[in-house]
């Protein structure tokens, strides 16, 4: 019974870690937010605001939980657990160092992306019980984005996979032995980097729950604790998508000098951090870009890396060659994708060309 | 047997409470899945009767209530009845007082722009624009406060001059501001401007040709982005703008990124122009001779300024007594509003608070 | 991308700035001195009385109705102590009410109303918004 104990308590040690990330998540949000804004966040509610993502967790425990009349009871109560579920199950498999991790399956890559697909019903289930039409239009642009973006994501993730030639992600982070695949796959990490961002629909992609022109999204009916799941969700998926991303391709929890716990902390930390600058910095895409921008250039992106990265194996070429293929490939598709947003003739417009009418001009 | 999908036109009501509509403002939008049909606006949620309320105040009442039209250029808004009054009853104010209230309107051309370029950042939906506005308009807003006290609804220019010489250290402050301002600006510009993704949802959208925007009743920053060099600072001068050198930036397109650009480089030649008061500026008095209760003769006049929205006109009527017989002001952003439908047909639901961000309304003023 | 990076790093470059906000009300911001607050009535120290004689002009301009003013016959004259017939009885001032615009200052034939620096006067009713200033005597320090 000694396998089971210890399961347990690695599920229950896992599951702590993650509400405490949350709090802690939730609180530097709000702080380097603050500070890009050259404010200063949350300070009331303990020194430098600490105890400010316990505040609204209480506030949230304690509100009155609200059910719209007219809305699918058993639906609407399901909703925010069937998104929160697979956020919460897919650490089962993400390994924290070699030995810390619940259960390194040898299907691992595989196991998460089948499961993160189901938080897409979630929404959805939570966008059509709230018997409001624009939650249901929230949950459609939802469900659209987020199926949209799990094909360059999985893509990516299988990119990664081939050159480790295995789905385990134990086995993936004992391959980066020398180099991290950062190097080799720089255009992979792009596309799991924007893929990610769009998934967790974080700044330039969150159009649908932070709607300033009609309302919240699907999410809109939710109040108290329920909607407290799906902000959890959303943290959980965050920090998810950051260890992946860590794991993939920076080598995870390898490196010099600091402990292997450390250095996973570091690398994810410097992922969330990245993801928070941008959305202090950047505005949000409309929906049809959104969609433009996966079907048209992250799709064919990422099955041309595949190509690449088929070819490399294939042919058994040196390490170096991937990377600057890959690095190639990155810039050829960078280029396109910025004049097709950038507006045609706006680009070439500078400002100073702009500026006419001097004084001199107005009185002739 | 899948025949023609009969679809009905939605109708999306964007109601009053809006976290996005610059104010108490209603859009009736019909849409046919995600592009609109039709546009109606609603106003009237903000109108407190300033026009038929001026009938019954004394001219040195009005003032406040003139503040609160537009209530972010104030000062601009009191300029405009401080023209009308003045060319009604022949009054020539000082030239220092002519100096100062070109500093402070433009110092407000400045703080209103600024705010356009937040809420415009946090329409497309980045915070940090706002932040960063408001830290430039914070700067501005306490010099101003230390001028008459306040930081919104001065009750400070006034017919024939100003209501009390500014303080002394008011030159030197604002020399150091200056160049703060210019660099805050900058920083505005280097964030959003060339911002790919807001070029992409702003550039190329809701374009109107020139001749288009005469005819809808334009004016301002909207009529300049779509190429028309028209700026009332220039065509019907007032006060001493003559004497000073500003460029008017002038856009090409006439869409949303042009009507952004456009505001952004009217800041910098803002800045031109207070330094350039401030060089110029003489000593003297701040207000002429004039007698306490305010009679001006019998008449009539219009005049029109150059708020950081358009055209503000006021049109005046006066029947010898102490308080106006007909006192009409000609908003800018009414006149403006009515270009709202045109430019919103065929955008995306999701474009229309940009296009309505861009147009730069203010409900106190179009509801008065 | 190279707008995206701009936009990137003057966010960067502002997150290493100290932080222009301050904790109110902990900390306040230095206010000018021309700032404007509730008006209050001054005394006029050579003979120890209000200034205002309760004439009613300011009440009469105001824009908002926030002020109520009586007159009574100046006990002072009577004794022959001060040259004001009039003088004010009650001067009844509606917090809620004033925005401060300073017309009643600009009115005031006799010079006895000027703005404190006070903004800051919360109550929890509505009678608590109300305020005498001729019981004040002029004496209401500028409080924040």
């Amino acid at each position: 019974m000694n396998w089971v104990v210890e399961l347990v308590l690695r599920v229950v040690a896992v599951l702590a870690f993650l509400v405490l990330t949350v709090l802690f998540l939730i609180w530097l949000e709000r702080k380097v937010l603050g500070r890009i804004q050259m404010r200063m966040g949350p300070m009331r509610t303990a020194p430098y605001g600490v105890l400010q993502p316990v505040a609204d967790a209480l506030k949230l425990m304690t509100k009155e939980g609200l059910r719209p009349q007219g809305a699918d009871t058993w639906v609407y109560h399901l909703g925010p657990v069937v998104a929160v579920l697979p956020a919460l199950l897919v650490w089962v498999t993400i390994p924290f160092t070699g030995s810390l991790v619940v259960q390194d399956m040898r299907l691992g890559a595989f196991y998460i992306v089948a499961v993160s697909g189901v938080s897409v019903v979630g929404m959805v289930m939570a966008g059509w019980s709230s018997n409001n039409k624009y939650a249901l239009l929230g949950a459609a642009r939802s469900a659209a984005q987020m199926i949209s973006y799990e094909l360059p994501l999985v893509l990516a993730l299988l990119g990664v996979v081939m050159l480790a030639q295995s789905l385990s992600l134990g086995d993936i982070v004992a391959q980066q032995s020398p180099w991290p695949y950062l190097l080799l796959q720089p255009l992979g990490f792009a596309l799991f980097l924007v893929a990610g961002l769009a998934e967790l629909a974080r700044n330039p992609f969150d159009i649908y729950h932070a709607d300033t022109e009609i309302v919240g999204g699907p999410f809109v009916e939710y109040s108290g604790i329920r909607w407290a799941l799906f902000f959890m969700a959303e943290y959980v998926n965050l920090f998810a998508i950051c260890a992946l991303a860590s794991l993939l391709f920076l080598g995870g929890w390898k490196g010099p000098l600091l402990p292997p716990i450390l250095w996973f902390l570091v690398k994810t930390y410097a992922f969330v951090f990245f993801i928070i600058w941008l959305r202090a910095a950047l505005p949000r895409l409309r929906i049809d870009q959104l969609m433009t921008l996966a079907w048209r250039y992250l799709v064919p992106l990422a099955f041309a890396n595949i190509l690449l990265n088929a070819f490399y194996l294939y042919f058994e070429l040196p390490a170096w060659t991937l990377s600057l293929a890959s690095l190639a490939l990155l810039g050829v598709a960078v280029v396109p994708l910025y004049r097709h947003w950038s507006g045609r003739a706006v680009v070439k417009a500078r400002l100073a060309d702009r500026v006419g009418m001097s004084k001199a001009e107005s009185q002739a | 047997m899948i025949g023609r999908l009969d679809t009905v036109d939605m109708m999306v009501n964007m109601g009053p409470q809006h976290p996005s509509t610059h104010g108490v403002f209603r859009m009736v939008l019909t849409v046919d899945g995600e592009r609109i049909v039709a546009a109606e606006p609603v106003i009237g949620y903000l109108h407190r009767g300033v026009e038929k309320l001026c009938e019954n105040l004394t001219y040195r009442q009005i003032v406040p209530l003139f503040d609160r039209m537009d209530y972010l250029a104030d000062y601009n808004n009191e300029l405009g009845l401080a023209l009308a009054l003045e060319k009604l009853m022949g009054i020539q104010p000082p030239r220092r007082a002519e100096f100062i209230r070109v500093i402070l309107c433009e110092l407000t051309r400045i703080t209103s722009h600024m705010m356009f370029y937040g809420s415009f950042g946090s329409d497309a939906g980045v915070t940090t624009p706002f932040i960063y506005a408001f830290r430039q308009r914070e700067e501005v807003q306490q010099v101003l406060e230390s001028v008459s006290g306040v930081r919104m609804m001065p009750n400070y220019i006034r017919v024939g001059g100003l209501r009390e010489d500014v303080p002394a250290d008011f030159s030197e402050r604002l020399s150091k501001l200056l160049p703060k301002l210019r660099q805050g600006i900058e920083e505005c510009d280097d964030l959003l401007t060339r911002n790919e993704i807001m070029l992409a949802r702003s550039a190329g959208l809701a374009a109107i040709s020139g001749k288009e925007a005469i005819a809808y009743g334009l004016s301002g920053p909207n009529l300049r982005a779509s190429g028309v060099a028209e700026d009332i600072r220039r065509t019907q001068p007032y006060s001493i703008y003559p004497e000073l050198e500003f460029d008017v930036p002038l856009g090409q397109n006439g869409d949303i990124w042009d009507r952004y650009c456009i505001r952004l480089e009217e800041m910098r030649q803002s800045v031109k122009i207070v330094e350039q008061c401030l060089e110029k500026m003489p000593d003297g008095p701040t207000m002429a001779e004039m007698p306490k209760a305010l009679r001006p003769p019998p008449g009539e006049v219009y005049v029109c300024a150059e708020n950081p929205r358009g055209d503000f006109g006021v049109y005046l009527v006066s029947q010898g007594g102490d308080k106006p017989y007909r006192l009409k002001v000609r908003a800018p952003s009414f006149c403006n509003l009515m270009v709202l439908e045109r430019l919103l047909k065929g955008c995306y639901v999701a474009d229309c608070v940009l296009v309505l961000g861009s147009l730069d309304i203010v409900l106190g003023e179009v509801d008065r | 991308m190279n707008g995206v990076f701009r936009a990137l790093g003057t966010t960067f470059k502002t997150m290493l700035r100290h932080p222009v906000t301050v904790q109110y009300p902990d900390e306040q911001l230095p206010v000018s001195p021309r700032r404007r607050g509730f008006p209050r009535l001054l005394v006029d120290p050579e003979v120890g009385e209000l200034r205002c004689s309760g004439c009613g002009i300011c009440a009469r301009h105001c824009l908002t109705q926030a002020l109520k003013v009586t007159m009574k016959d100046n006990p002072n004259f009577a004794a022959g102590k001060s040259q004001r017939k009039k003088i004010v009885d009650k001067f009844e001032l509606d917090v809620g009410q004033c925005t401060e615009c300073a017309v009643c200052i600009e009115m005031c034939n006799s010079g006895g109303i000027e703005m404190t620096k006070e903004w800051c006067a919360p109550s929890t009713s509505r009678q608590g918004l109300r305020r005498d200033l001729a019981q004040q005597n002029g004496s209401a320090e500028a409080v924040h």
